[in-house]
């Protein structure tokens, strides 16, 4: 009884051992490979430590190719996207949730029916719209389409927005507040957690964007790094120290989002699947 | 009276201020495009002459010239080769780790990890890892005696290799969601089946199934969604290649779109792969309006 406790427990932890190695080895040996020279990727084992650690991949990718320009445009894009997303949503959802006006129910309906277009719907007329209005090779058709919010930001936000006590806010009003003043300074605190996991969420998709900004942009001055990466590997195909230094730009980043919000992004599971 | 009216007013007015921004977004962004995609998809229209109307004749020549029939059929192949082992992964690693204990916690959050990794550089990562000559698979292979094939320039290997890369990312975040669904299910439940002398896979059968349906639904529906729509992965691993092997809608629709520029033909299989995402998602919501509502005491 006791010796197959012990080896059932050994069988567990193995098993989750393969099972971590399966999603973390890519990223270590992807971290390796970026510090070694071309001839000892080609040469040598994944898995072998660099033998003559080197910067040198990193200083090419930036000094002779453009992902300081990349790596810009991407942080810029992002934050703006981010910032505009969550807040017009906010602001959006706050309405639909806690304000009364004619026309509620219908414009809600009119969100609701837009959450089931895909975005791939909308890449053709975009491009069309966006050319037409000069706006193609510009920063700004890199955030426009997302940055005024998403339907589905609003209805999650709007969903959480419900779940608060009404008291509040109609003890604020009572005590002779102005709404933008209910907002900011009551509802604002009171939904930091749905606040955080929207924020998320838009910094995800600003980040990880590709189909867009590849249809959006021709220049190298104006690329994301996504659309940087997929090109500077179709050119420099094979040379895989590069290749590999490149893409860790754009993964590094979205690593350290994780460990730092980990908790966070693991909660908000419930949140998203739950308001489905 | 008054107050109250003016309060109303002032609300009324306050409600549309807030409002503004998102709507506008939503219409010029959202509702307009897809009006627009509708009606391009009824011209033939290059962007650089004058648009001809040629009423449904984009939707014949997509299955006659564009090859939008292959297509349809590698993005159904894709989505099987997904979701099926995607959705069994996920169940299977959510019940293999549903305890507590600090090790199986640090488990569980490394395989939500992938979640976040950028698919486009993702795809440059697999790339290496798949490469038929430096590639530590076919390290790994030779290793036992085995001639790994060059899986991206394969026939037969491409799509499987392009899916498992789509798995490896989001099985972990699926998992979260049958966590959650699992640790709703009151342990009274089990109790009770195992005093009724319920066997450990007669109980996941016919109790931990049935209770996890709502979860099951949501995972295979978004799943099913996200997959049709596959693009960056395919994009940076194959370019649709080799051959056409996995040359999947969105693949297509970027490639008569613009590189083509046949705007109208583009527009033609973006209105295809809605209907068939909107098909999917009407039929979730009829299958949830169905689903047997399990009360719990």
């Amino acid at each position: 009884m006791f010796i197959n406790r012990i080896a059932r427990r050994t069988a567990y932890v193995l098993l989750l051992l393969v099972i971590a190695a399966i999603f973390v080895t890519p990223y270590v040996f992807a971290v390796m490979a970026a510090f070694k020279p071309l001839g000892e990727i080609q040469s040598g084992h994944a898995w072998d430590l660099p033998k003559n650690f080197t910067f040198d991949n990193f200083t090419t990718i930036f000094g002779e190719y453009h992902f300081g320009d990349y790596l810009l445009n991407t942080a810029g894009v992002t934050l703006i996207l981010a910032v505009g997303q969550v807040g017009f949503s906010f602001m959006g959802a706050y309405a639909f949730a806690r304000l009364e006006f004619p026309g509620r129910e219908a414009v809600f309906w009119g969100y609701l029916m837009m959450l089931m277009v895909p975005n791939v719907v909308t890449m053709i007329p975009l491009y069309v719209m966006m050319s037409k209005a000069g706006a193609v090779n510009t920063y700004w058709a890199l955030f426009l389409p997302y940055v005024f919010g998403t339907p589905y930001t609003v209805f999650l936000m709007r969903q959480y927005l419900l779940s608060i006590p009404g008291e509040v806010i109609e003890a604020a009003r009572l005590d002779g507040c102005s709404e933008l003043r209910i907002l900011t300074r009551v509802v604002v605190p009171m939904a930091r957690p749905i606040i955080v996991t929207a924020t998320i969420i838009a910094v995800i998709f600003g980040w990880n964007n590709f189909l867009w900004p590849l249809i959006a942009t021709d220049s190298n001055a104006l690329q994301t790094l996504t659309v940087g990466i997929a090109n500077f590997n179709s050119n420099f195909a094979a040379q895989w120290n590069l290749v590999l230094a490149g893409s860790l730009v754009a993964l590094i980043p979205m690593v350290v989002l994780f460990v730092v919000f980990q908790k966070h992004i693991v909660n908000s599971v419930n949140v998203s699947g739950a308001s489905r | 009276m008054t107050t109250d009216t003016g309060n109303r007013r002032r609300q009324r007015l306050t409600a549309y201020g807030l409002l503004a921004p998102s709507l506008f977004g939503v219409t010029v962004f959202l509702a307009v495009p897809v009006i627009l995609v509708i009606a391009f998809s009824f011209l033939r229209w290059n962007l650089l002459n004058a648009p001809e109307f040629v009423g449904l004749a984009n939707y014949v020549d997509v299955f006659r010239y564009e090859g939008a029939g292959h297509a349809l059929w590698i993005t159904v192949l894709y989505v099987l080769l997904n979701i099926p082992l995607q959705t069994a992964l996920a169940l299977g690693m959510a019940m293999l780790m549903n305890r507590t204990g600090r090790f199986t916690s640090v488990v569980r959050v490394l395989c939500v990890l992938p979640y976040l990794a950028t698919p486009v550089a993702m795809a440059v990562v697999w790339q290496w890892i798949f490469d038929p000559t430096n590639g530590m698979v076919n390290t790994l292979l030779s290793a036992v005696g085995v001639t790994g094939p060059d899986w991206l320039n394969s026939n037969m290997w491409a799509l499987p290799v392009v899916a498992f890369a789509n798995i490896w990312q989001y099985v972990g975040y699926n998992m979260l969601f049958f966590l959650a669904g699992l640790q709703a299910i009151p342990a009274q439940v089990y109790e009770a089946s195992s005093i009724d002398g319920a066997s450990r896979f007669r109980q996941f059968l016919h109790v931990t199934l049935p209770l996890l349906r709502p979860t099951l639904l949501f995972v295979l529906v978004t799943g099913v969604i996200g997959s049709f729509q596959v693009f960056d992965t395919v994009y940076v691993m194959t370019k649709g290649g080799p051959g056409k092997a996995t040359t999947v809608m969105n693949q297509l629709i970027y490639t008569s779109g613009f590189q083509g520029f046949r705007i109208g033909a583009a527009s033609a299989l973006s209105v295809i792969l809605f209907l068939i995402i909107l098909a999917v998602t009407i039929a979730q919501f009829t299958y949830f309006r169905k689903r047997t509502v399990y009360e719990m005491v």
